[in-house]
């Protein structure tokens, strides 16, 4: 939608109505009208009353004439305003973008950004490219994050005892507090936060900490990722952080560690990954040992799947320490350790073994000391130094001693199991949900893009949390909040920062422009391992079995620890393995399922430690047997118009350890629908994703092309020539595009960021589970296996695998030992579209430059481009996404049938403000079926560049049109009456679409294909690139670089890639065969 | 015998009544309906009865010195009035029509000025591209000085910009006179209109003027 500019303070009326001939008369547009028009008429008319109707009877029919066309009712536009500034301020443009550096908060630390933002509100946020060795991306939750910052469910208003008070009130009872517990040193005073890295809060802790030495100040995390850094102090002696080097690594042993997914600082992690992946000799490799399956897992070249309970006994045999595997396939599991470990012995300095965030201490010692004897302390990970963890112990939290609990931010009521004992609870928090229920008085917490704050990346390095927009709702800065109850003189935030920033004007001014201070890092120290450290492995493995089941807590890739449950992007966010959305699953093996007699959607009790939980059942291909897999983060009872009753809550039963067992199931009977966006799980040998061991890649580079006879067909001569071909002459650019499969880990950043740059719309449950979701991107997600445990000896066989229903997968015996391969797919703007013949209007249409175009406005409907589609990246808008309130998301229900209510048959409103929506857009057309303040905040969202798709039209990735037409036309102003329009990468002009910018691996790239010397050009000349489909002839602008593993040939696990046995199989022209 | 025999001309006479009323009508909605007869023309009444025939055309100001946006954003801004008291703050300076100006000034209070040139909310026109490569206000605004009042000059319709769009030549001119309203290659008219064509066609193959046609250029 374009920018409205009606900012008026007056309301404005819109179409003028008049009533009767008389009123129009005497409105002062027809008197002008009559004046210009007819000078002797007007004064006859003005003056005598009796012939004003005289004058009107004759003038009838050009007067009614007149209505029509001069005064602005009838068939011409409404009448609408621009509204300038009454002052002008400086260095102001309407419709330029301004960019700001600041920075989002992590648990251990911040990913510096830059966001843009139009006409003073934040709409796109990005990666602080100058940031020492970022690539200028970040993660999907940075990416969705501007979304909560437009929710209608944020709390708005201060309360005590649920009743609206004023600001003034509210920060008078701070004030009272500071006095309270000055004159008593802080007894009973206790806060309850979640971790940070800023600075300026810590240097507040102090000064709370001097101020009221006897309060205590407790930290928390649902998803606990300060076991890196306690398990590192406890190694070494002293207090440090880890901070892994994946590039500079060429063996990485994960024990349960999904660093490309969710721990944290994932981004990062990401990036120096794929750096080290570059396929060729000196490839790194992945050996994964773990029980679900994760993105790590996932990229990994040897994988192997046992209960995360018996880590230890895994990381004890590799480090020679003792333990022992227990269950089956011990012969496979120990030849398997043996030979990691042989592999790691043979690069000493070069490995870098990590253990997860839920595994327990032991795990992470035994990691420490693998690391340090196989020489990668200072190499593949470097010590930075921390400040002293100073926290009071959680165990004390609800002792009783605390008379008033100061909770900033968190969620404790729903992710800590804590129950409100003090008698006075103060809660600053940005939504009002569970614990805001439970506490006396409630402020509501700014957002990150509306606080001035400051945090430290993972290494040290200062960022700045600089505001882009004023608090949209009046909320209080964590900064100011805990400065007022220290009683602080300086409680504005902005100065906080200044102060604890030091350092002259010139340097903040710096500091706040680049998003960092340079040479702030933490320099790396060095240590030695203690080796009294390392644990005991002796106590027995806890082999888990159907009737006592491992239970593996893991923190949710969309939700994270619940915060994000009332985004809706998140939320419709397909789960990077499991493809679910709107909902958490219990994930089981195959073989738990049958043992247990459950199925996909059978809703199961579990039970743990004498509490329960619901959930369904979802079979999970490559999972660990006898083990459970919860989603943290759902089932929230307050979360919002989205994520209230979304999914269960597996907080019910979990206790602070993320790895339980001993917990039983019982079956309820009950199913329960589950909305999933790729149901089918195999590639069926096709060679969507191709994939060959690196000995394979260097003995034949063009294995892409050659091995897999996806050797394109010949361009033959056409009877109608392709006008492309014609346009590639005289025009500037040919936009093409790279999928690097070796970079992309499937952490789904790039759908996230093309959501929030292109305005697309969440679509709800119930059309995700019709097949609606709207995300211009997906990552497909495929299951692959050894052809040989699959059923496909006859496609007329009907028992074998191919003719088998989706949901039958499930019980297929293949699932059980997986590998995955992700592969992102977009429009692929192919120059012989079969999209664009076949449109009846026209509405599709190719332009110069390469670009499948799509004018929304000449769209009917047809929806026969999708059906042509061979790719189906196009999206149908079925509904008015956009206009359907949010607790109406997944429709109406009447007589069990599921409709979409329409103006026609939907009231808004809440009691007696209850309208009736067809009422109301006559009175507004903007007004759609939302109460006025969703719509608001959804329409500050929308990026303005994009137009805003309503029902009934199709849309597609468009290559981020909107950023190249930008590029374009600044340069071509700066060309002025030149000619040096062209847009050069090693100018850098070209511009980046979403995705490739948010890529945290670098794996997308898109460029210039008529510029030889760009980057994109390069990737599509080497011999791993091959097209999708392109034996179709399709000739599509955006192609893949083949998957490269690097697999150990002395494992006992050793084999091609499965996608590339299952293709051979299938393939009727085998290798060998001509 | 219910129907007499004149009947029998009737279907072929209402067939031919039908098509004939069918294409008047869409006759004269496509003639009648279109931007030409219900845009241009548009006059209305703004709240300040500022000229731009005074302004721009008497005093010589240049588009630019009030709406500054044009040559760095897609949107041509309305002044704010703190440009307007520039001037205004000396010139006439007490004068009751000018009331209005001074109060939005001082108080902050935007102006309601009535937007007259605006096209359809799925079109993504840019001001900055246009008058930083050689387009004159004048070949889409008319001749604004000598408007006492702005009108909606032209049609705005898409064959109005694609008119242009397919033979740029026909309406470029060097950059530095896009400001000239009512600028021409000579003042004899003949010489104007060839010279029009020759150097038209020199600037757009010395700039590569690309005048893009497709879809993408002004539909995202």
């Amino acid at each position: 939608m374009k920018n409205n500019l009606n900012h008026s303070a007056s309301p404005v009326t819109g179409r003028r109505y008049w009533r009767s001939l008389d009123e129009l008369a005497d409105t002062p547009e027809f008197k002008d009208w009559l004046h210009r028009e007819f000078p002797v008429g007007a004064s006859e008319m003005v003056e005598d009353g009796s012939s004003r109707r005289h004058f009107l009877k004759i003038m009838s029919a050009s007067f009614a004439l007149a209505g029509v066309a001069t005064l602005g009712a009838g068939c011409r536009r409404p009448e609408e305003h621009l509204e300038p500034f009454g002052k002008q301020p400086e260095n102001y443009t309407f419709g330029e973008a301004q960019y700001f550096a600041t920075a989002m908060p992590t648990r251990t630390g911040a990913i510096p950004l830059v966001v843009k933002s139009y006409e003073g509100r934040p709409v796109k946020i990005e990666g602080n490219a100058l940031f020492p060795g970022s690539n200028g991306s970040t993660d999907r939750y940075a990416q969705a994050s501007i979304l909560d910052l437009y929710d209608p469910d944020r709390a708005r208003h201060f309360k005590h005892d649920g009743k609206e008070v004023t600001r003034d009130e509210a920060l008078g009872f701070l004030a009272e507090l500071s006095r309270k517990f000055a004159a008593n040193s802080g007894e009973g005073l206790s806060f309850l936060a979640e971790s940070s890295t800023s600075p300026s809060r810590a240097r507040l802790q102090k000064i709370i900490a001097g101020k009221f030495p006897k309060s205590q100040w407790f930290t928390y995390d649902a998803v606990d990722s300060g076991i890196h850094q306690r398990a590192a102090t406890l190694a070494f002696g002293q207090p440090v952080k880890p901070v892994f080097h994946f590039e500079k690594a060429r063996v990485i042993l994960s024990l349960d560690c999904d660093f490309l997914g969710g721990e944290d600082d994932a981004n990062n992690h990401i990036r120096k990954f794929a750096a080290g992946r570059k396929a060729g000799e000196g490839m790194s490799r992945l050996y994964a040992v773990e029980s679900l399956f994760t993105l790590t897992g996932a990229s990994a070249d040897h994988r192997l799947r046992v209960a995360a309970g018996e880590m230890l006994q895994v990381a004890g045999l590799v480090g020679d320490v003792g333990g022992a595997i227990a269950g089956e396939n011990t012969k496979f599991i120990s030849d398997w350790i043996a030979e990691c470990k042989k592999d790691l012995a043979a690069n000493p300095g070069n490995v870098l073994v990590v253990a997860g965030q839920r595994q327990p201490i032991e795990v992470h010692l035994l990691a420490y000391k693998l690391n340090s004897a196989l020489g990668a302390i200072g190499k593949t990970i470097t010590l930075v130094p921390v400040a002293e963890n100073s926290g009071a112990d959680l165990k004390q939290l609800d002792s009783g001693a605390t008379d008033t609990l100061v909770i900033l931010g968190g969620n404790p009521a729903y992710n800590l199991n804590w129950s409100a004992k003090a008698r006075t609870v103060v809660r600053l928090g940005y939504y009002e949900d569970e614990t805001a229920d439970k506490a006396g008085w409630n402020f509501p917490a700014t957002h990150y893009l509306e606080t001035w704050g400051d945090a430290q990346t993972s290494d040290g390095t200062s960022v700045p949390i600089q505001p882009l927009i004023q608090p949209l709702f009046g909320g209080l800065m964590e900064l100011e909040f805990l400065a007022r109850l220290a009683g602080e003189a300086q409680a504005e935030a902005h100065e906080i920062v200044r102060a604890t920033f030091g350092g002259a004007d010139e340097a903040w001014k710096k500091f706040l422009f680049n998003g960092y201070l340079a040479d702030s890092a933490n320099a790396a120290v060095t240590a030695q391992f203690i080796a009294e450290k390392t644990p005991a492995v002796d106590r027995a493995a806890i082999v888990p079995s159907a009737s006592s089941l491992e239970v593996v807590f893991y923190r949710d890739a969309k939700v994270d620890d619940g915060r994000y449950a009332n985004n809706g992007w998140m939320q419709e966010l397909p789960d990077p393995i499991t493809k679910m959305t709107w909902d958490n699953a219990v994930l089981v093996s195959r073989k738990t399922a049958k043992e247990l007699g459950v199925a996909n959607g059978d809703l199961v009790e579990i039970s743990l430690n004498g509490r329960s939980v619901k959930g369904p059942i979802w079979t999970q291909p490559g999972m660990a047997d006898y083990s459970l897999g919860l989603a943290l983060g759902y089932g929230r009872e307050r979360a919002g118009r989205v994520g209230t009753g979304v999914g269960f809550n597996a907080y019910k039963i979990f206790n602070g350890k993320y790895i339980e067992s001993g917990a039983t199931i019982k079956r309820t009977g009950e199913t329960y629908t589950l909305a999933c966006t790729q149901h089918h799980w195999s590639m069926e040998g096709r060679p969507a994703v191709r994939e060959a061991n690196l000995e394979e890649f260097i003995k034949e580079p063009l294995f892409a092309q050659e091995s897999f006879h996806g050797k394109e067909p010949p361009i033959v001569e056409s009877l109608y020539p392709n006008p492309l071909d014609e346009a590639k002459k005289t025009a500037l650019h040919q936009w093409g595009m790279t999928v690097d499969l070796n970079a992309c880990v499937g952490c789904g950043t790039c759908v996230i960021a093309c959501q929030s740059e292109n305005n697309i719309p969440i679509v709800g449950k119930d059309q995700v589970i019709r097949g609606r979701e709207m995300h211009w991107m997906r990552i497909d997600r495929y299951f692959t296996t050894d052809p040989k445990r699959k059923h496909n000896d006859s496609i007329f066989d009907p028992k074998s695998d191919a003719n088998q229903a989706d949901e039958n997968q499930q019980f297929a015996e293949w699932i059980d030992d997986v590998q995955a391969v992700n592969q992102p797919m977009m429009c692929h703007h192919c120059e012989t579209a079969p999209c664009e013949s076949v449109c009846p209007v026209n509405a599709t249409v190719h332009d110069q430059e390469g670009l499948n175009v799509m004018a929304y406005n000449r769209c009917i409907g047809t929806r026969y481009c999708s059906n042509n589609c061979p790719y189906k990246v196009r999206r149908f808008n079925y509904l008015d996404f956009n206009k359907r309130p949010l607790k109406d998301l997944n429709g109406a229900s009447k007589f069990g049938v599921t409709y979409y209510p329409t103006t026609l048959t939907h009231s808004t409103g809440e009691g007696d403000k209850k309208e009736w929506d067809l009422l109301r857009w006559w009175k507004d057309s903007n007004s759609g079926m939302r109460t006025e303040d969703e719509w608001d905040l959804i329409k500050l969202s929308k990026n303005p560049d994009v137009t805003v798709r309503m029902r009934g039209v199709m849309e597609k990735c468009t290559y981020c049109t909107q950023r190249i037409e930008h590029a374009k036309i600044s340069q071509k102003a700066k060309a002025g009456q030149t000619g040096n329009v062209r847009l050069m990468e090693a100018e850098g002009t070209v511009p980046k679409t979403a995705c490739q910018q948010a890529c945290p691996a670098g794996a997308i790239v898109f460029g210039d294909v008529s510029d030889p010397k760009s980057s994109v050009s390069g990737l599509k000349a080497l011999p791993l690139n091959y097209s999708v489909l392109g034996d179709l002839l399709t000739r599509p602008r955006t192609t893949y670089l083949a998957r490269v593993r690097n697999p150990n040939p002395a494992m006992p696990d050793y084999h091609a890639p499965f996608s590339t046995e299952e293709y051979e199989s299938q393939s009727l022209t085998k290798k060998g065969n001509s | 015998m219910i129907f007499p025999k004149w009947t029998n001309w009737l279907p072929l006479a209402l067939g031919l009544g039908a098509a004939l009323a069918g294409g008047a009508v869409a006759a004269g909605v496509t003639i009648y309906l279109t931007p030409k007869y219900t845009r241009a023309g548009y006059q209305p009444v703004q709240p300040v009865p500022f000229s731009h025939q005074i302004h721009a055309g008497q005093l010589g100001l240049d588009c630019r010195y009030c709406h500054n946006g044009v040559e760095k954003s897609w949107f041509a801004n309305i002044p704010g009035a703190s440009t307007c008291m520039n001037c205004h703050n000396q010139v006439l300076k007490d004068d009751p029509r000018l009331k209005i100006v001074r109060d939005s000034a001082e108080t902050g209070k935007p102006i309601a000025w009535v937007q007259i040139h605006k096209v359809p909310d799925y079109v993504y026109f840019n001001h900055e591209v246009h008058v930083r490569r050689g387009m004159g206000c004048d070949a889409c605004h008319g001749r604004i000085d000598q408007m006492d009042e702005v009108r909606h000059d032209k049609s705005f319709s898409m064959s109005f910009c694609l008119d242009c769009h397919r033979d740029p030549a026909a309406n470029i001119r060097p950059v530095d006179k896009v400001t000239t309203l009512g600028w021409q290659w000579s003042t004899n008219a003949a010489e104007a209109a060839q010279l029009q064509q020759t150097e038209g066609k020199k600037l757009v193959d010395h700039m590569r003027v690309e005048s893009l046609q497709s879809c993408s250029a002004c539909h995202r």
